[in-house]
């Protein structure tokens, strides 16, 4: 019973299963349960919790993590030569000599360095729901240790959510009186308390979110992961009778699914050139051996290959279908009475020269750009999930839902869900594919910081922040910190729920999410504001840096430091997009502590700004900040290293797929993403730990000077910026943009059928008529007093224009002359540097 | 802690000496004073000095500039000397005249 | 990185401490006159300042530089300064605010611009630390060495004058450093280069012109000074509250 080829998949398959029997049976009795439906809940999620935790444990006793790699200092400077990168090509049978029993692979866990390291996997078989030209869609599991850690922060942190939201719904039991709802005679709404019904979504979110992690195949995946989403459109629209609320879901829904979209193409690129759904190889028929359809996408896509590396390759049904023309021309071209099998096996000579761009006088690597596609739609779908730009505008609206909604899709469940399967699907993805994630994250980090600096309302604060965050994970997984990436998303959940949770403590003690009615509330209401400051460092990855001696810090610190060092990294291979990178997320470090501290100011130092509403103020019952200080002490010590080789890291690290243990370049050879285990050398953490510590420092800094001691009138700030407090007040304008763009046009095309429909013919005799009368009064127009007044006005108005533009530079201000100096300096500088590394390459 | 026992490079001097330049600026674009940015203007001509003796120290470059740099800072410390006087003359004709030395006063020549 | 034994154990390098004093000492009051409103503690700050960085200019081996800092900066510009600062002292002068607005862009512009120049000043490597005193050592060792063979081989315990002679030098040098003399930038204002012999044949007038330009600017500039602060005679005796001032 104890070999985890047995424990894992039962106790796991328990956790999973526990939250959806919570959910049928508060479906169906909940409103005789009354308060016992919560009961019933936490209890069944704190069961999946220690089935978890069990899990873990069973997983730590078999596989000991191994330590995180140091580079050899030798290794850390070189750039690696790109003809040692580029995909190799070989034959589908070779690369099962280390799957001997089909079922654990792996066991190498003492060559954690080697680049040949295979991750411990197991996989396996729970139910089939059918079976297609011998490829089947069933329900099986793939459990590593990123399914193992991501188990134990989702239950672990559900569990606090449930207990707290235990307390925080209270008001639920009971006919509730909305006032925020009028009804057409002036009353405010009145309806029954839907207490049990709130605790059966979260259950039902908390099984799919489970589900989703576990899941085995591409098609569980994706049943989970639309579950995921119909669940947050259930908890955004809880308050459905608010109009805000009801729009928030719908607007959560929407825009998920224009990414799914994405994500069904890139789904069906893999499993029509694949014929396979499950991630890793399972051996159906228990023969011990593994045969050809049996392998899983990761094998297949990532054969051992010659020199053992698991790199990249494109796999045989997207090469033929990229050279659909060669193949038809073979056809054509064969001689007659070739039979089919020769012709077949033929083309299958050719197909590894096409992969590789060898065939004779054609350099074309054909499929190529299949894989690139296929990656590319299924980081769609998590552009939706994990809101990131462009699709990042749901996030902020899902705050109309009850708090602990809040902290568990922001944290655990639904934007994880979005970073989790990018983790997954991290073999998939073509060298392209992460330049495009990380893009991604590096605008949107850059959105979402900018956003919460000027946000009052403290959720929209968090809710930015979070998308700032998620932004960084995907930066961090674009260029190549797959383990960083992971550990923030870890690292993340539980200060942000943390946040998350102690602001709806703030909420409800002062019943208004406006900080500018705050203020003070420290004295108030301790636990909330003690742990939130823990949050508030944690997020700002508080810590002492390595040049000092320790590295010793709160939770963000560990996660923060390592995605600026992966960035740092892929710096020194890609100056370019590198420096990008790496200073938006050096400058969103900054903008982080800034927003953070200002929203603790705010809210809890300095006199009360409004007396009524502080008079009210409480702290909360026990329910409800117990769970914050259990999620607190985690937010501090959860990255701790003082385990041994027991670390989150070092499990994480243990998580890590198949191929991923050596450097890769995108097909060009023009980028190159170095080995994770390069950044931690010395001579990138000394800087890299500097640098993070002056940003995080300086933010703090300038929060307190704004905030605290009021040394800089953050009003007279405003007033100075204008234009761009007003940019960053309309969130960028992107809701305004996505309006005129597709909500608009849409509305205009629905307009004009019914015009077209109804008028068409009246229309088109009298349009006659009166376009012929039209064209007269537009030559006359247009000619005489649009051309030639026109051209002569024009001029004149532009050069008076043109004047009295440049009439503003001369302010006589002699400061700002200093300022235009020294921004002309940088400016050069940045175009010297743009033009050294880009348009002399 | 080991950077007590390893000798400083000529990097370190170039650090001290940017930041003494761009507190200069800083102080340039802040101060309202019109001494303050007269203050602010020694700063950065200090700030460039130090660059021209550490170029040229033997203790950090085979190559160094050697009496070429000390010789450039000796010129730089005297042409500061003059600035200062020029400037401070200027200083106290600009309060003679407008009973004022803000500098955001002087804006008579806006476009 | 976590060697605090090593602390105890290792030597420490005083220049590179004096370094780091001196220079925090610089930074810190440079600092302390940007944030302070008050034009009066500014003065004094900038005097630290300036002070400090004669030290680290001492510290480069450019002793006459540093003695010059320190007697024309610290002795002169800056007490012009703060007469400069008395005579303008009025109430309503001597500490004005200046707006968040315009704080804030001065840090941010600031701020890149030191990113910019730190990471340039740092980018190369041959920069970051200096190997002079190891070489140094090193060439000592060796001619030592040789000394202490030579002798073995002679079955003597004196030296003889000329290996005192080859040794002396090497000894000052590692117990003065080596300071640029006043005498060698002396020579070079007013045209030999005695630090570069080879230059001389070549016609070459080390920096006499650029010295007598400078003395002559100097010249037009204290005139042009005299000239811009005298009071206007006439203006103040029509005024009535000229008497006043």
């Amino acid at each position: 019973m104890l070999t985890p080829e047995d424990s894992l998949p039962f106790l796991l398959g328990l956790a999973v299963l526990l939250p959806l029997v919570s959910f049928f049976v508060i479906f169906l009795f909940g409103k005789w349960l009354e308060q016992l439906g919560a009961h019933i809940a936490t209890g069944a999620i704190a069961a999946a919790a220690m089935c978890s935790l069990t899990a873990a444990a069973i997983w730590m006793a078999q596989h000991a993590p191994p330590a995180t790699h140091h580079a050899h200092p030798a290794e850390s400077h070189a750039v690696i030569s790109q003809s040692s990168v580029h995909l190799t090509a070989l034959h589908d049978g070779e690369h099962d000599h280390d799957h001997a029993d089909g079922l654990v692979h792996g066991e190498h866990d003492e060559h954690a360095d080697d680049a040949h390291f295979v991750p411990p996997v197991y996989t396996g078989h729970w139910y089939s729901l059918g079976r297609f030209y011998g490829s089947e869609v069933a329900i099986n599991y793939y459990i590593d240790a990123l399914t193992i850690v991501m188990f134990c922060v989702v239950t672990f942190i559900a569990t606090c959510i449930h207990f707290y939201a235990g307390g925080y719904m209270h008001e639920e039991l009971h006919e509730v009186t909305d006032h925020e709802v009028t009804l057409a005679d002036g009353t405010h709404l009145k309806r029954p308390g839907r207490y049990h019904r709130f605790f059966q979504y979260l259950s039902l979110f908390c099984f799919s979110m489970l589900g989703l992690v576990i899941a085995g195949n591409i098609a569980m995946t994706f049943v989970f992961w639309e579950l995921v989403g119909a669940c947050s459109y259930f908890l955004i629209g809880f308050y459905v009778e608010r109009q805000s609320a009801s729009t928030a879901a719908n607007k959560a829904f929407i825009v998920n699914r224009v990414g799914d979209f994405g994500m069904l193409i890139g789904l069906m690129a893999i499993w029509a050139s694949l014929a396979t759904f499950n991630f890793g190889d399972v051996d159906r028929n228990g023969d011990g051996k593994l045969d050809p359809h049996e392998h899983g996408l990761f094998s297949l896509l990532r054969p051992a290959g010659e020199n053992g590396l698991h790199e990249l390759r494109v796999p045989d049904g997207m090469v033929l279908q990229g050279a659909k023309e060669r193949v038809e021309e073979m056809i054509v071209a064969a001689q007659p009475g070739t039979t089919t099998a020769d012709l077949e096996s033929q083309i299958l000579a050719q197909v590894s020269l096409w992969r590789d761009g060898k065939a004779k006088g054609d350099a074309t690597h054909y499929g190529y750009w299949l894989l690139v596609i296929a990656g590319v739609g299924i980081f769609c779908g998590c552009v939706g999930k994990s809101a990131q730009f462009p699709l990042h505008v749901w996030l902020p609206d899902a705050m109309e839902g009850p708090t602990p909604v809040s902290a568990l899709v922001h944290s655990a469940t639904m934007v994880a869900a979005g970073v989790f399967l990018v983790a997954r699907f991290y073999p998939v993805f073509a060298p392209e594919v992460l330049l495009v994630i990380a893009c991604a994250g590096c605008i949107t980090l850059l959105i979402g910081g900018s956003i919460a600096i000027v946000a009052t309302d403290i959720k929209r604060v968090l809710a930015y922040s979070t998308v700032s965050q998620l932004g960084y994970m995907m930066l961090a997984l674009g260029v190549g910190g797959w383990a960083a990436g992971v550990m923030h998303l870890v690292t993340h959940a539980f200060f942000k729920s943390l946040l998350f949770m102690c602001s709806g403590s703030v909420i409800h003690a002062v019943h208004t999410n406006e900080m500018t009615e705050m203020g003070g509330l420290r004295k108030k209401m301790p636990y909330t504001a003690y742990t939130m400051l823990v949050g508030c460092l944690a997020i700002a990855g508080v810590g002492v840096p390595s040049a000092l001696g320790i590295p010793f810090g709160f939770s963000g610190y560990y996660s923060k430091d390592l995605m600026l060092e992966q960035a740092y990294l892929f710096r020194s291979a890609n100056p370019l997009w590198g420096s990008i990178f790496f200073y938006a997320a050096t400058g969103g470090a900054a903008v982080t502590a800034f927003y953070m501290f200002r929203m603790w100011y705010l809210t809890f130092a300095g006199e009360p700004r409004d007396e009524h509403r502080y008079k009210h103020a409480h702290e909360s019952p026990r329910v409800m900040y117990v769970p914050l200080v259990v999620l607190a002490v985690m937010a501090v010590a959860i990255a701790w290293p003082i385990f041994g080789n027991y670390g989150l890291t070092n499990v994480i690290e243990q998580g890590r797929p198949i191929g991923l243990w050596s450097d890769m370049a995108s097909l060009d050879g023009g980028y190159v993403w170095l080995h994770e285990s390069k950044s931690h050398a010395d001579e990138i953490r000394t800087p890299v730990g500097l640098m993070a510590f002056g940003a995080a420092m300086t933010g703090i800094f300038l929060a307190s000077a704004m905030y605290l001691w009021r040394v800089l009138d953050p009003t007279d700030a405003r007033r100075t910026f204008a234009p761009v407090y007003k940019f960053l007040v309309h969130k960028w304008w992107f809701d305004e943009a996505y309006d005129v763009l597709f909500v608009r046009p849409a509305k205009v095309i629905a307009a004009c059928c019914v015009w077209i429909d109804k008028q068409c013919i009246d229309r088109l005799l009298h349009g006659l008529a009166w376009s012929v009368r039209q064209i007269a009064r537009c030559g006359e127009a247009w000619v005489d007093q649009g051309a030639i007044d026109g051209a002569i006005n024009w001029f004149a108005a532009k050069t008076y224009s043109t004047g009295a533009a440049l009439r503003g530079m001369q302010t006589g201000s002699l400061r700002q002359y200093v300022m235009f100096i020294v921004v002309g300096a940088l400016a050069m500088f940045v175009l010297m540097s743009f033009w050294s590394y880009g348009f002399a390459r | 802690m080991n950077f007590l026992t390893e000798p400083v490079g000529l990097s370190h001097f170039l650090a001290v000496g940017a930041f003494l330049f761009v507190t200069g600026v800083v102080c340039m674009a802040t101060k309202r004073n019109t001494l303050g940015i007269l203050m602010g203007v020694e700063l950065v001509l200090n700030g460039a000095n130090i660059n021209f003796v550490a170029f040229a120290s033997p203790y950090f470059r085979e190559d160094n500039l050697g009496l070429e740099g000390n010789l450039l800072a000796l010129f730089v410390i005297v042409l500061a000397a003059a600035e200062a006087a020029v400037a401070l003359a200027i200083a106290l004709n600009y309060y003679n005249n407008h009973s004022t030395i803000d500098v955001d006063k002087a804006n008579e020549l806006k476009g | 990185m976590t060697n605090f034994p090593l602390l105890l154990a290792a030597e420490i390098n005083w220049h590179t401490v004096f370094f780091y004093l001196t220079s925090f000492i610089a930074c810190g009051f440079a600092l302390a006159m940007v944030v302070s409103s008050n034009v009066v503690r500014m003065a004094f700050f900038l005097v630290l300042s300036l002070a400090a960085t004669s030290g680290l200019i001492f510290l480069t081996g450019a002793h006459f530089v540093g003695a010059m800092q320190l007697m024309i900066y610290v002795g002169g510009t800056v007490v012009l300064l703060i007469f400069g600062v008395m005579l303008t002292a009025q109430q309503a002068f001597i500490s004005m605010k200046t707006k968040a607005g315009d704080w804030i862009l001065a840090l941010i512009v600031g701020g890149s611009l030191l990113a910019l120049l730190t990471q340039i000043a740092f980018s190369v490597p041959a920069w970051r630390s200096s190997d002079y005193q190891a070489r140094l050592q090193a060439e000592v060792t060796a001619a030592e060495e040789e000394i202490i063979a030579a002798m073995a081989a002679d079955n003597r315990t004196e030296l003889t004058a000329a290996e005192a002679a080859k040794l002396r030098p090497l000894l000052a040098k590692v117990k003065y450093g080596q300071p640029e003399l006043t005498s060698q930038v002396g020579l070079g204002l007013v045209g030999v280069r005695v630090d570069k012999p080879e230059l001389d044949s070549l016609g070459y007038s080390g920096y006499l012109l650029p010295f007598e330009i400078v003395s002559v600017h100097l010249l037009v500039v204290l005139v042009g000074a005299a000239y811009l602060a005298r009071s206007k005679r006439s203006a103040v005796m029509q005024t009535p509250e000229g008497d006043a001032r």
